[in-house]
């Protein structure tokens, strides 16, 4: 339990560090800009507490936008998706006694990665439409969102693989 | 108590939830400056309407009072718009001091009868607001009889739709006179009789009050000539005239006091002594 609370906090603030000063600086194709800090959110076991975790996801979501000198989307976006996640949890696993208590400790790939798409698609969607906050600018909010989506994607599911090596030993 | 705590502690992750989007809204609208804007633009529009709404609502409960209001502002300019008739006709005079003898009072019609042939009003002001017989009742836009009889409160008028009802009255290009009386059909339907067939007369032309009659005074306008009929054999034109207002449609109404009419009165006695 105690070793749990310590990985959380340790990995809260690596991932912060590791948004801010590595991905943030990233400009893939000269604009997209991964969010791999949505990690955290992926990683946080499902069967923990919910209250604590919406805290969390709001503190980190403020981390971000304090760091990265941004306005508040991040953490309007990481709020919403600490929030809704229990719904996607249910959308993307079932209702059903296979819901996995973590998302490392689930073996469907398939449920796994449709998850991870429908979180991370949900929370670019609404960090992009707070950033542009412009009813003309919709085509760009969702370019911005598909196309950024895929990067960050593709890092999650890379990173919570290895992640998961550490969370095992 | 009990209760309200449980619900809390039942919904905490929503209402958690609502508090830090409330909380980040803040954090976004102190840190952009683009984002303040827009949740600027948007926050008027929703107050802009809801005090719109409000406004209209405490519009609506104040339309008595506003009312009551405009009400005394008229009976104030209908002073001055009788006092003013008088000298724009006379425009010699206007250097002159002159008298104007004439009081509004305002008033409401309680009770309107328009089909009998001998029709009578009912105002809510009586002897306490100042109001004897034989005063002129005007509306905004012409005259509406008589007072005939008062009570404390109430007063009954003579209405202009009354047969026996005759009011001086003149040609506002022509300076004819002539008397003005209901023909018993029509609201709309009056005559003039007695203008003398020598003056002039014009399709169209405005009636207005003579100023003879001592119960109002000069210049109201009334309505005007629809058609007319030179009777050779008798020397007085035949004269159909038609009201600018409908006198069965009246509410607010003027009262006019004339202050000089018990000096008037006492002189025609002296003559005809």
């Amino acid at each position: 339990m105690n070793s749990n609370i310590l990985t959380l906090i340790i990995s809260f603030f690596i991932i912060v560090l590791v948004q801010v000063f590595l991905f943030n600086n990233m400009f893939i194709f000269g604009f997209i800009n991964p969010m791999i800090y949505l990690l955290f959110l992926v990683v946080y076991r499902f069967d923990d507490d919910q209250t604590l975790f919406i805290l969390l996801s709001f503190v980190l979501g403020f981390c971000i936008d304090f760091l990265s000198q941004s306005g508040g989307a991040h953490t309007i976006s990481s709020l919403t998706i600490g929030f809704l996640r229990p719904l996607l949890i249910k959308y993307s696993f079932g209702v059903n006694s296979e819901a996995p208590s973590s998302f490392q400790n689930d073996l469907r790939r398939r449920n796994k990665y449709f998850f991870l798409a429908l979180l991370i698609l949900i929370h670019h969607l609404l960090y992009f439409t707070i950033v542009y906050f412009n009813w003309s600018a919709t085509f760009l909010i969702l370019k911005n969102t598909i196309i950024t989506s895929v990067f960050s994607l593709i890092l999650i599911a890379l990173i919570s693989r290895f992640y998961k090596k550490l969370n095992d030993t | 108590m009990r209760r309200i705590i449980e619900a809390l502690v039942q919904f905490r992750n929503p209402i958690l939830y609502f508090v830090l989007l409330g909380l980040s809204l803040l954090f976004l609208n102190s840190r952009s400056h683009f984002h303040q804007y827009y949740l600027e633009k948007y926050s008027l529009y929703f107050s802009q309407s809801f005090y719109n709404i409000s406004s209209d609502i405490g519009n609506y409960f104040h339309l008595r009072k506003i009312n009551d209001k405009l009400l005394k502002e008229n009976k104030i300019l209908k002073y001055f718009q009788l006092k003013s008739n008088g000298i724009s006709l006379y425009p010699d005079a206007i250097k002159a001091k002159k008298r104007f003898s004439f009081k509004v009072i305002d008033a409401n019609v309680i009770k309107n009868s328009y089909l009998n042939q001998r029709n009578i009003l009912i105002i809510d002001k009586g002897h306490e607001d100042g109001i004897t017989s034989e005063m002129g009742v005007i509306s905004d836009q012409g005259i509406i009889g008589v007072v005939k009889s008062v009570s404390k409160n109430y007063s009954s008028v003579i209405s202009i739709l009354n047969q026996d009802l005759k009011i001086n009255v003149r040609l506002k290009n022509s300076s004819a006179f002539g008397s003005l009386s209901w023909k018993g059909t029509n609201p709309n339907d009056f005559q003039i009789d007695d203008v003398v067939i020598n003056s002039s007369i014009v399709k169209e032309d405005t009636i207005i009050t003579g100023g003879m009659s001592s119960f109002f005074p000069l210049g109201i306008p009334l309505g005007k000539i629809s058609n007319y009929k030179a009777n050779t054999k008798s020397g007085y034109y035949k004269i159909n005239a038609s009201l600018f207002e409908d006198p069965s449609q009246v509410y607010y109404v003027y009262v006019i006091e004339n202050k000089d009419i018990e000096e008037i009165k006492k002189l025609k006695k002296d003559i005809l002594k």
